[in-house]
């Protein structure tokens, strides 16, 4: 991983000088043993900052949304970042030709305290960048350790007041802090539904009723576009099991539609859940 | 502030009987916002309509609630009522107090708290409406008609005699449709030729009609009064402004295939006519099987043409044209029973016909002459079956429904057969015998007196036996097993839609019945109309029905085309989606799942935190929204707004529902 990271500097370097790109998106160190933290910056010695290992537990796909504006911008991409790139390209939030993307092999990040695989990265199923304009280093072709959806086969056989209560105690835990919205990849609305007051989708009540409204209209919202980067859930303060949530929503889309997993490359067809054929399973009908 | 009035209307009985109005009328004059509320014995009457107009003027009202019947039974009343008045005719809510409230329920109590809510709903959401102007949209007067056949051919001369431009798009070669193979048409039993083939020709000359044959609809754009559609005409490798349809060229093609407008039952050359009486009336080459076009050999029929019409070099040609109403007549395809009925034999037999085959073979211009003889062999049968509602009425091999022409043709072929046969003898296995229509019942009588030998039953197994083909079925009224050795059987299959349909009927947004039967707007009252306005239907692509049924119902179509057409402008309705550029993100959700292809994504300026940028927003082409409301609740960030069912009025109506 150290030669990567030393790889990753002098690219950075090199493209910021040449002024191909105008920013670069990576981790440096935190203030913390085992702790990194997003690094974005336009300066070519600050380059030297930027580091590789097995904490950099942050998906930077989301960053380019707000840099691409001012120009091109450059960003180290595994595979939950090069997904997330390719949720912001096909819902046109950025531009293909504004961002260079730099693939790196992911091996799988581990959790600062306790040294484990992350949950997120054991659910992985592409650990390598499904899209690049270079790649450093070799894909590492890691495989997840977890089936995908174990979890929900496994909710799914509870009996229903049990399943009721699974989610009910889940989001009377909620705080509505929003932090799961904002750190998702598809979350890129220029206004969500939650802020808009004049409609009055949302009460301001932090109440059951309410954050359960909040959750299932966000995984409805994120629905067939969900990259299943588990950002969401990482970052939740209240470890909600929001990734159940978005997974079961595409596990009733692979059963409906057919095998089903969105952004992994550029020319995939439309959303499932946006587009109508004349096959579809009409079961409610 | 806004001043509602609430009109809450006794509808007779039929309101006042399970809901207390003046009750109703009390609690609306609490509600915010409401300046008058008052009751009527009958609001949609001329005195009800003066006392609303009146109470308008006098309290200064400027929205409008009105608790009475369905929204389809008299908005447009409503609309038109305010027209005369300062208010907009959008600013209104209708509270259905009849067909969903009086109506559905017998306790009064129940009935008037009902009422009560939804008076409630319709004030908070008439609250948020903002005033909507229509636009006028421009027609272009010239029609298009999807399909050649009868139905096809009468819209168009219908059309087009009454002054307007008519394309017509026939599929085959040549118009005609499935009418034109039929040997004679019951009850009259006049000879269908001699009524479709002078059709043909008028079609064919008729000055203010184009015939596109061998052409499919290829794509279709635009709305109402303004559909752009692109056509392609297919390589028929002869020049029509040379040829003169002398038809040496199809004397000398070495070159035999299967000809199917003669069901199967003789060959035809590569280049060929459909018909004797085909209209255009010239050839064209089947590349497919053309040697000289695959193979490059032969190229006997360029040498023959006197006018050196034939070009092996031709191309399909594709065009776009503009018109402003379509007629759908696309007509059906007979089911195709082979792998349905395996007990039938499934095609094994080939004295095992379908109905259009026996057509073929009693029509003096078939490959038999008009002799009944079987394919087998070329004999004339003596006994024959004829077996009705193959595939029709039958949902667990075929189609639920019943294909409607078939027990009155069943009875014809029975009795033609009869009538050529002297000697011969016809059983018909039947499972009802329906003839509702002008002189149909007193056609099957006739047939009974020839001597048809009607079993009520159907058949279960079709063998060979020798030469002879053996029946086995029950008489369900004798309940007697029948056994009948036949030379010849006839199944009267049933009609289903024609191919390549669901396609046209998606790039229309007209919707299909689970049977893929084209669906008209409203089966009683708009029965030639579908959802996409501008678009009409007629004849089988609507459903099963027979040749006076198509006839009246091409014209029906006709008339309504005709009646699009005689405007200059029609009223575009305002009731369509709204784009908030400032929410639009431009990520195409809306775009994909629009029915009409209404919404595209365009590039605009915008000034945002004091920079000029460009970004991709969605626009709503007004023309061909229709205002379904599928991308209001697609978009995820509510960019996207219906006009008159706006999110914001949608939500106070919950609100208003769920307050106290």
């Amino acid at each position: 991983m150290s030669d990567i990271q030393e790889a990753m500097r002098s690219r950075a370097k090199e493209l910021l000088e040449s002024g191909e790109v105008n920013a670069v998106i990576g981790w440096e160190a935190g203030r913390f043993e085992n702790q990194t933290t997003p690094l974005i910056t336009s300066q070519a010695a600050k380059t030297q900052r930027l580091v590789f290992n097995e904490y950099c537990v942050n998906n930077l796909g989301k960053y380019p949304r707000d840099l691409t504006a001012k120009g091109k911008v450059a960003i180290f991409a595994r595979g939950c970042e090069s997904r997330a790139i390719i949720r912001l390209l096909s819902d046109e939030v950025i531009k293909r030709e504004n961002v260079y993307i730099i693939g790196i092999g992911c091996p799988g990040m581990r959790d600062r305290t306790t040294g484990e695989l992350l949950k997120k990265c054991a659910e992985c199923r592409h650990g390598d960048p499904v899209i690049y304009d270079e790649m450093l280093g070799e894909p590492q072709a890691k495989p997840a350790t977890q089936e995908r959806f174990a979890e929900i086969q496994k909710i799914e056989a509870l009996p229903r007041a049990e399943r009721e209560a699974y989610f009910t105690n889940a989001f009377s835990k909620c705080i509505r802090c929003y932090a799961c919205r904002n750190v998702c990849p598809c979350c890129t609305c220029r206004q969500c539904f939650v802020d808009q007051r004049r409609e009055g989708w949302l009460g301001k009540q932090n109440n059951i009723a309410e954050n359960r409204f909040y959750g299932l209209t966000r995984v409805m919202h994120v629905g067939d576009r969900c990259i299943e980067c588990g950002e969401c859930e990482r970052v939740c303060p209240m470890d909600l099991p929001l990734m159940s949530l978005n997974r079961k929503v595409i596990y009733d889309i692979n059963n409906l539609f057919g095998e089903y997993e969105t952004a992994l490359s550029l020319d995939e067809p439309p959303s499932a859940l946006t587009t109508y054929k004349v096959d579809d399973v009409e079961e409610f009908m | 502030m806004s001043r509602i009035g609430v009109f809450i209307c006794y509808c007779g009985s039929n309101i006042a009987g399970t809901v207390d109005v003046e009750k109703v009328a009390e609690v609306a004059r609490t509600l915010p916002n409401v300046v008058h509320a008052e009751t009527n014995k009958y609001t949609c009457s001329d005195p009800g309509q003066a006392g609303v107009k009146a109470a308008i003027e006098k309290y200064n009202i400027d929205r409008v609630v009105m608790g009475t019947c369905s929204p389809r039974m008299h908005e447009l009343t409503w609309r038109k009522l305010l027209a005369d008045t300062p208010v907009n005719p959008y600013m209104l809510e209708v509270a259905n107090l009849r067909e969903q409230c009086s109506w559905v329920h017998k306790d009064k109590e129940v009935g008037t708290a009902k009422a009560i809510d939804l008076i409630k709903m319709a004030v908070a959401k008439v609250d948020k409406l903002s005033p909507l102007k229509s636009t006028q949209i421009p027609v272009t007067k010239r029609a298009l008609v999807v399909g050649g056949g009868i139905a096809g051919m009468q819209a168009a001369l219908d059309i087009a005699d009454a002054g307007y431009q008519v394309t017509v798009v026939e599929r085959e070669t040549s118009l005609g449709g499935k009418m034109v193979m039929l040997d004679k048409t019951f009850p009259t039993m006049d000879c269908s030729a001699c009524i479709c083939t002078p059709k043909m020709s008028e079609v064919g000359s008729h000055p203010n009609i184009t015939v596109k044959s061998y052409a499919e609809v290829e794509s279709v754009e635009g709305y109402v009064g303004n559909f752009d559609v692109t056509i392609r005409e297919k390589a028929k490798y002869i020049d029509y402004n040379l040829c003169t349809g002398c038809g040496a060229c199809t004397t000398k093609c070495p070159t035999k295939v299967i000809n199917n407008f003669e069901q199967g039952m003789s060959a035809r050359p590569a280049i060929y006519k459909m018909f004797a009486q085909a209209v255009p009336a010239k050839p064209v080459i089947d590349a497919e099987h053309c040697r000289k076009i695959q193979e490059n050999k032969c190229g006997a029929c360029a040498k023959i043409c006197p006018t050196g019409a034939i070009h092996y070099d031709d191309e399909d040609k594709v065009t776009t044209e503009r018109y402003g109403a379509i007629v759908l007549t696309t007509g059906y395809q007979l089911i195709d029973w082979k792998p349905l009925y395996p007990e039938y034999g499934g095609g094994k037999y080939p004295d095992v016909i379908t109905g259009l085959q026996f057509e073929r073979l009693v029509n003096a211009s078939g490959p038999t002459e008009g002799h009944i003889l079987r394919p087998s062999d070329g004999k004339e049968p003596k006994n024959v079956v004829i077996i009705k509602c193959v595939g029709s009425r039958d949902p667990h091999k075929g189609v639920a429904y019943c294909s409607r022409a078939c027990c009155m043709y069943g009875a014809k072929h029975a009795h033609q057969f009869l009538d050529k046969v002297p000697d011969g003898r016809c059983f018909v296995f039947y499972m009802d015998v329906r003839t509702p229509g002008k002189g149909y019942d007193e056609f099957y009588m006739n047939t009974l007196q020839d001597g048809a030998q009607y079993l009520r039953g159907r058949v279960s197994k079709i063998y060979k036996e020798g030469d002879r083909l053996v029946c086995l079925g029950e008489d369900t009224l004798t309940s007697a097993q029948i056994r009948i050795e036949a030379d010849m059987v006839v199944l009267e299959t049933a009609m289903v839609p024609a191919e390549g349909v669901d396609k046209l009927g998606s790039m229309l947004g007209v919707t299909r019945d689970k049977d893929l039967w084209l669906t008209e707007a409203h089966a009683k009252l708009r029965p030639v109309e579908t959802n996409t306005a501008g678009v009409f239907l007629a004849g089988v692509a609507q459903g099963p029905k027979d040749i006076p049924d198509t006839v009246c119902q091409a014209g029906a179509a006709a008339s309504k085309v005709i009646g699009l057409l005689n405007h200059d402008h029609l009223e575009s309705n305002p009731q369509i989606s709204r784009v908030n550029e400032a929410l639009c993100q431009g990520d195409g959700a809306c775009v994909n799942i629009c029915p009409y292809h209404a919404i595209t994504l365009v590039q605009k300026q915008f000034r945002e935190n004091s920079q000029k940028i460009t970004r991709t927003v969605a626009s709503v082409n007004p023309g061909l929204c229709q205002g379904c409301g599928a991308c209001t609740v697609t978009c995820r960030a509510g960019a996207m707004d219906l006009l008159g069912y706006t999110n914001e009025s949608l939500m106070r109506e919950v609100d208003a529902l769920c307050q106290w």
